[in-house]
């Protein structure tokens, strides 16, 4: 089960995602953070995973092509609170180097 | 042309009589028959669309009627309205317990008869509309049943035979797709100079997409194997052709590697994929420590420009090596642990020494391991022995 939550502060979205991110519940993500990106047009996206327990390959992908959409409308994707089994599957996919990540959401939005 | 069949069933012909009237004059054809035992040999001949029975009747009645129409599947369909004298809300629910659809009771006037005929009429089509579509999507399952039951036969034989041998190598794999077909799939290909290439891989997502692209990858392995050069070359041209040839989302983690028995060596890439375990001297069987070799590295298809790092380890006779795909030691046990890859590490460490049995040994462990939870998504596993 997903639970996603979207909120704005200033000019940033931020979405909150706790549960299993795996290939069942891609197309809900997809949806919520296409239309948050369309509707808020954010200068930056923050995607909060604390609460994520696992994500798998279709999860990652997910986040990649989030980070190209927002990178195509010029704004900034911050990743923070990976937990460490989180963290785990982007080191191994060395997806650590590839997005801006923070320890919370607090550094993510001053892009600390 | 009629708007439908009636069967009009009464011991009281004058009864039979009106209700067939009035009928025929909505435009409906009307049967009759004077007693449930005449009303089933009519049946036998002609099927109604509705049947208009009187509770009391001679030799067979209309509830042990009712009952041989709604028992038959055959003829458990008819609409069913069922006629007594007798009133009450009791006798309605007996009457619609036998399976009759509607209860009319007596006397009754014709026209309300008439307007329970014509309701009827209206929920029979929209019965026979769903019945035809319900029969259009088995017929368009059963068609796409058959065409994924081809297309996973059609992946297996993509795969390398089972007890496949190559030179100085024996190896074989257990292949589970999640969904019949899958985005799993590996490679063995020994080259001229008697060294092997392997690839396996893990196409994101499953089902026939992902078995799609999947394809793709093994092509685009093979291909840029042929062009020469070594893994790292293999894995920059998959990742080139994965990042230009699908979708933003799709990518596939693999793990790309050229066996040496010259030099005692493999040298590999690994794209966002679990790394190989090495069991030295594993070949014999017994009790041994498996070991995880090093790697990481982003995803094939992310970005063609991204850099892959090569690396190498030893790759002596006697070994053997677990090549496997993620979907092997993630499924999520009911109490939320994982088997990861330290668990299966511990289950290397003591297999027999026929690979076959190994792998089976792998797989079956990890499901016990998981139980009752089952895997989620596609598992390879690879056994491959390097031969003294």
């Amino acid at each position: 089960m997903l639970n996603i939550q979207t909120r704005q502060e200033g000019s940033a979205s931020i979405v909150t995602i706790q549960g299993k991110v795996n290939f069942e519940v891609t197309a809900q993500l997809r949806d919520v953070i296409r239309d948050t990106v369309a509707s808020a047009q954010p200068k930056l996206l923050v995607i909060n995973l604390e609460g994520v327990s696992f994500i798998d390959s279709s999860g990652l992908g997910l986040l990649v092509a989030a980070r190209n959409s927002v990178d195509k409308s010029s704004g900034k994707l911050h990743l923070c609170g990976l937990p460490a089994q989180v963290k785990k599957t982007f080191d191994q996919t060395n997806l650590t180097n590839y997005f801006s990540i923070f320890a919370t959401e607090q550094d993510a939005l001053r892009g600390a | 042309m009629s708007k439908g069949v009636v069967l009009v069933v009464d011991d009281e012909a004058p009864i039979r009589d009106i209700l067939g009237f009035y009928l025929k004059r909505a435009g409906f054809h009307v049967l009759m028959a004077e007693n449930g035992r005449i009303a089933l040999e009519e049946m036998e001949k002609v099927q109604p669309d509705l049947i208009i029975s009187d509770l009391r009747m001679p030799e067979v009645s209309g509830d042990e009627f009712c009952r041989t129409v709604k028992g038959n599947p055959v003829t458990r369909d008819i609409y069913f309205v069922l006629v007594s004298a007798l009133d009450g809300s009791v006798n309605k629910i007996s009457g619609l317990n036998l399976g009759a659809d509607d209860m009319i009771s007596k006397p009754f006037h014709a026209q309300e008869v008439m307007a329970k005929v014509e309701s009827a009429f209206r929920i029979i089509a929209m019965q026979k509309e769903i019945k035809r579509q319900n029969s259009e999507l088995t017929r368009y399952q059963d068609r796409m049943n058959a065409e994924l039951a081809l297309a996973a036969n059609l992946q297996m034989g993509l795969l390398p035979s089972l007890r496949g041998r190559a030179p100085g190598i024996r190896y074989t794999h257990r292949y589970l797709p999640a969904d019949g077909i899958g985005g799993d799939i590996y490679a063995i290909t020994p080259l001229a100079d008697g060294t092997t290439a392997l690839m396996i891989a893990d196409v994101s997502g499953h089902g026939v997409t992902a078995a799609l692209i999947s394809a793709m990858v093994k092509t685009s392995f093979e291909s840029h194997v042929r062009l020469g050069g070594g893994p790292l070359d293999w894995a920059k041209g998959m990742n080139r052709d994965i990042a230009l040839n699908t979708l933003p989302e799709q990518f596939a983690t693999a793990l790309v590697a050229q066996l040496d028995p010259g030099k005692d060596s493999m040298c590999y890439v690994v794209a966002g994929h679990t790394a190989p375990m090495r069991i030295r001297g594993g070949i014999g069987g017994g009790l041994h420590r498996p070991e995880l070799l090093p790697g990481k590295g982003f995803m094939l298809g992310i970005d063609e420009y991204l850099p892959f790092t090569e690396q190498c380890a030893p790759y002596e006779a006697g070994d053997r090596f677990i090549f496997y795909t993620d979907g092997l030691v993630e499924v999520e046990r009911v109490d939320r642990s994982y088997l990861a890859e330290e668990g299966l590490v511990r289950f290397s460490s003591e297999l027999p020494e026929d690979p076959d049995i190994a792998a089976g040994q792998l797989v079956r462990q990890a499901q016990e391991f998981n139980a009752p939870n089952t895997f989620g998504d596609d598992v390879t596993l690879v056994v491959l022995d390097r031969l003294s």
